[in-house]
């Protein structure tokens, strides 16, 4: 550093000035974040993209190609959003503001959902509804009978139910988390003042969690308009387009620029719904009375609608969470969707082929491709794991410890811009950059590098924020007096920040495992036959109509994060054992 | 144990100072924190950093430390500049042989006592026969031997404070650096350290550097102090200068126990009067219509004594101090603080009468700045 300073002495002083390390951060950021996004940008201002930008806004195909996708991925995007925000608040209401019975288990029934991936609960409703629409076979209900009809076998009703069921919870989770800071002195004084109980949930609480029930409903809408899964399994084989299934179409027959142009015009219909949804939270932000010290929330008499309501909750919690999983576990052992619970078999699992079930598919564990399916999505969770939490460190390393510096600011923005890209097109926006060879860069199409970065980029703001949760937590005090022995940034990084921070490292791993584990939309543009990914297996047993192994593809993830976490939760409690 | 703990030092350039700080400024985003400060010290010094709440002293002392680089000036150890604001020239702590004792302690709590004193040894190279030698000495010198395994949250308060300080000098620093060490302990642990740590600054030979703004710790600590007020430094000197010879009316009211009383007056004829009450010949004021002057505690007393200068009081408290009280009363807006014999008590609001038994030797203009004579 000196013999710099003597011979360079601006480099020096640029290395030192409070902006260096946020400045590198951010460009590395950039490079993860942007730039992917400038260069589908550039691949659609090409003759071919021209042509393409044209056949989807302004040709007798756009209709088909945009609008109607378009029309539907906004219906699907309302209807998610306010059936979320009506489940998700009516349970946080339950659960938080009344007497209902067993709080403790509705809480956590109502944040169950969210771990179930759509595609599961998707493959349990055509394992259920599923008619003879298409051909193949029927689901239990139509083999035992019943006329399912279309509408509700296919199409964009099934996908909204499908969605809504999982994104609830979110929204739950975070309007509880707003209603409980309602404090009860603020519910008491309104009750002295003589308000009755309707005017002071719609005059009081309300007003006060509307921002949370305006974020939730952000997060239910951008989630439900970038699902790939549900409208892939059960809308689009009746031709129920969403922008998401529709760029997976245009890249999968080889209109590469289409559907670039498609994932182009879904960021902006995003970034322009966030935008104006942020704007209108902002303006509310003034009624957030947060007081941050114990609140004590006032609970409601529900009378005699305890039980009755209590039996209601937990029928939503049983629909979403419980039943999907025994639907796929029945489905998967049953001989035919028509009796789920007898004469079980493993042939699906480990049937020969050849046999008369299953037009003489073997079970999944006869799939040579099953074993390496498995083997690369663990090594894939723990890659992109590791990836996205030394990323997600390293940015909220930055952010907390370097806060004055005007990129910093810049820098925390810009991390949690992938939470409003949608997956399949930041994967499509991976294609554009990685998928010819790029300078010193080798063409990563189809590899399994190329879906780590996408992967790292698309989950990043995951890590950052429970790397900023876990680091907020050591004091600079702390890294300082590491500072002060003249331990290098790596050497502190790795002998005091890390040790100190590595439970909430460990958490935030693990939700980035299970995310990517489960992942289909992502994965779906990226995967290629040398990564076998589990979801992708699956999805293709399911195109193929093959819905009892799709099914139980979808327990074996579902397992391996079970399994992931409960490893995660033993391992937590081996390391750290100076924490009292 | 003493002459172990200084045994490998290599001598010291005794015709440097050990640390001088030249026209150094701290800025944060152009809102000055520290401004042209200009302190030099001796090998072996202890200097206490002593002023109210935001003065800067932190940011002083982490500009020492290499935490924080200079807007402008210089700071040389031992005659070498490890920092300069100008060229951005900043040698890191280990490069510039300084230790620093954090106020909250800053332990490690995933190492053990024995481990947190080692990992900085590690961090410099020591090998590991050293190492182990060196913890042995630093713990017995510190007193904390039966802690060695235990971790930071199994120890109190003033045990961690002992195993901060032992990890600090395990490395043998030249310039020892503490921001308010003792400020999270109670009274009498207070105490009981302040002599303590003398004992470790004499006996690692360091030059320290403390950080406090307590001005009796200062007073009892220090060979220098420098008072510190607005980013600026009021007043450098040995304490016994700065307690008898204060350069601004700030000093003279910050230290001293009790602190001085500063009685601002007019003129009126050849005397310089208060409400009325002359107290000293004119001629003190260098010719100016107005002026403070400075009388400590015990140059005023509570009572009428001949030929003193006499004004009415009303009493407002006291306290027992050495056999003696010292009394707190209120003249118009003015509190003053006084000496009487004895145990000495009156109701709240009660008139009394003080006298003054000296002439003032220390005259400030209305600025606050000691007049020269
Ligand atoms: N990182 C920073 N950014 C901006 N301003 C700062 C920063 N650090 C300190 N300051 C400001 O500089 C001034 C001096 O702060 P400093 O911490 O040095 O005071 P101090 O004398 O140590 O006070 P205390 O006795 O309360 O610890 C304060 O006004 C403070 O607000
Ligand atoms: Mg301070």
């Amino acid at each position: 550093m000196t013999a710099l300073a003597l011979r360079a002495p601006w480099l020096a002083r640029a290395v030192q000035s409070r902006d260096f390390v946020p400045l590198v951060v951010l460009t590395f950021t950039a490079l993860l974040v942007i730039a992917p996004l400038l260069m589908i940008l550039l691949a659609t201002l090409t003759p071919e993209g021209r042509a393409a930008w044209e056949a989807v806004t302004n040709s007798p195909l756009s209709r088909n190609l945009w609008w109607r996708p378009l029309g539907n991925t906004v219906v699907l995007g309302i209807g998610v959003t306010l059936g979320s925000v009506l489940l998700g608040g009516f349970l946080a209401w339950l659960v938080v503001l009344t007497d209902v019975p067993m709080r403790r288990f509705l809480a956590v029934m109502s944040i169950l959902p969210f771990m179930t991936p759509s595609f599961a609960s998707a493959l349990a409703w055509s394992t259920l509804f599923r008619n003879e629409r298409i051909g193949g076979q029927a689901g239990y209900f139509a083999s035992n009978g019943m006329s399912i009809p279309d509408w509700l076998a296919w199409g964009i009703v099934p996908v909204m139910i499908v969605l809504i069921a999982q994104f609830y919870s979110l929204a739950y989770t975070l309007i509880a988390a707003s209603l409980s800071s309602v404090s009860g002195d603020l519910v008491e004084s309104a009750e002295m003042a003589g308000a009755k109980r309707g005017r002071i949930l719609f005059g009081i609480v309300l007003p006060i969690v509307t921002p949370a029930l305006i974020s939730g409903g952000m997060l239910a809408f951008a989630g439900a308009v970038s699902n790939f899964a549900a409208p892939a399994l059960l809308g689009a084989p009746v031709r129920m387009q969403t922008l998401s299934t529709r760029i997976y179409g245009m890249v999968q027959t080889g209109n590469i620029e289409r559907g670039y142009v498609l994932a182009l015009l879904l960021m902006m219909a995003a970034a322009a719904l966030l935008y104006f949804s942020d704007r209108f939270v902002s303006g509310r932000r003034a009624f957030v009375t947060v007081t941050g010290k114990g609140t004590r929330t006032k609970r409601f008499a529900l009378g005699v609608w305890r039980w009755p309501l209590f039996v209601l909750a937990t029928a939503i919690g049983f629909a979403t969470t419980i039943i999907p999983v025994i639907v796929l576990f029945a489905s998967s052992m049953a001989p035919r969707p028509g009796v789920l619970f007898s004469n079980w078999t493993l042939h699906y699992w480990i049937g020969p082929a050849g046999s008369a079930i299953a037009e003489g598919q073997a079970g999944i564990f006869r799939n040579p491709q099953l074993i390496d399916g498995i083997l690369t999505t663990i090594r894939l969770g723990l890659t992109v794991a590791l990836c996205a939490m030394v990323v997600g460190l390293l940015i909220a390393y930055t952010i907390v410890r370097y806060k004055a510096s005007p990129y910093t600011r810049i820098l925390s923005q810009l991390s949690f811009v992938p939470l409003f890209i949608p997956s399949i097109a930041m994967a499509a926006a991976y294609i554009a950059m990685y998928g010819t060879s790029l300078g010193p860069i080798p063409a990563l199409y189809g590899t399994f590098t190329l879906i780590v970065l996408a992967a790292t980029a698309n989950l990043m703001p995951y890590a950052v924020q429970s790397g900023r949760g876990v680091l907020s937590q050591i004091s600079s005090d702390i890294e300082e007096s590491a500072r002060m022995t003249g331990a290098s940034a790596l050497r502190r990084m790795w002998e005091i920040i890390v040790p100190l921070a590595i439970r909430g490292i460990m958490a935030g791993g693990i939700l980035v495992f299970i995310k990517i584990v489960r992942d289909l939309s992502l994965v779906v543009l990226l995967f290629s036959a040398s990564t076998p990914l589990l979801s992708m297996i699956a999805f293709q047993y399911a195109s193929l109509g093959f819905m009892q192994f799709a099914n139980a593809i979808t327990l074996l993830i579902l397992v391996i994060c079970l399994l992931a976490s409960f490893l995660a939760y033993l391992l937590q409690n081996k390391v750290q054992k100076w924490k009292k | 144990m003493e002459e172990m703990m200084t045994a490998e030092r290599p001598a010291v350039d005794t015709s440097e100072p050990a640390l001088a700080i030249r026209n150094l400024h701290k800025r944060f985003d152009d809102v000055p924190a520290v401004t042209d400060v200009n302190i030099s010290v001796p090998p072996g010094a202890f200097l206490v950093l002593v002023g109210p709440s935001g003065c800067g002293k932190s940011t002083l002392l982490r500009m020492l430390a290499g935490l924080e680089p200079p807007s402008d000036g210089e700071i040389a150890f031992g005659g070498k500049v490890v920092s300069n604001g100008r060229s951005g020239v900043i040698h890191n702590a280990a490069s510039r042989d300084a230790g620093m004792v954090f106020q909250s302690y800053a332990l490690w709590p995933h190492k053990t006592v024995e481990g947190n004193i080692d990992w900085p040894l590690k961090v410099a190279g020591w090998k590991r026969e050293d190492r182990a030698r060196r913890i042995d000495e630093v713990l017995a010198f510190l007193d904390i031997s039966a802690l060695r395994q235990r971790y930071p949250a199994e120890i109190s308060g003033g045990q961690q404070q002992r195993v901060a300080i032992a990890r600090t000098i395990a490395p043998q620093p030249r310039i020892l650096l503490l921001d308010e060490p003792l400020s999270n302990l109670d009274a009498k642990l207070r105490v009981d350290m302040r002599s303590e740590l003398i004992r470790i600054h004499r006996a690692t030979n360091a030059t320290s550097v403390y950080v406090t703004h307590d001005q009796v710790e200062a007073m009892t600590m220090a060979t220098h102090v420098a008072v510190m007020r607005a980013g600026r430094v009021e007043q450098f000197g040995a304490p016994d200068e700065l307690l008898l010879q204060p350069q601004t009316t700030f000093v003279a009211t910050f230290l001293g126990t009790p602190a001085g009383n500063v009685i601002p007056v007019e003129r009126a004829g050849d005397q310089l009067c208060h409400a009325g009450v002359p107290l000293a010949p004119a001629a003190l004021a260098g010719g100016r219509s107005s002026a403070q002057l400075l009388y400590r505690a015990q140059d005023i007393t509570i009572g009428r004594r001949e030929g003193c200068p006499v004004m009415p009081a009303s009493y407002t408290e006291s306290s027992p101090i050495a056999g003696q009280s010292m009394v707190t009363c209120m003249v118009g807006d003015l509190r003053l603080t006084a000496m009487a014999d004895g145990f000495f008590r009156a109701a709240s609001g009660a008139p009394v009468e003080i006298s003054f038994l000296r002439t003032p030797d220390i005259v400030f203009d209305d600025d606050g700045n000691r007049i020269a004579r």
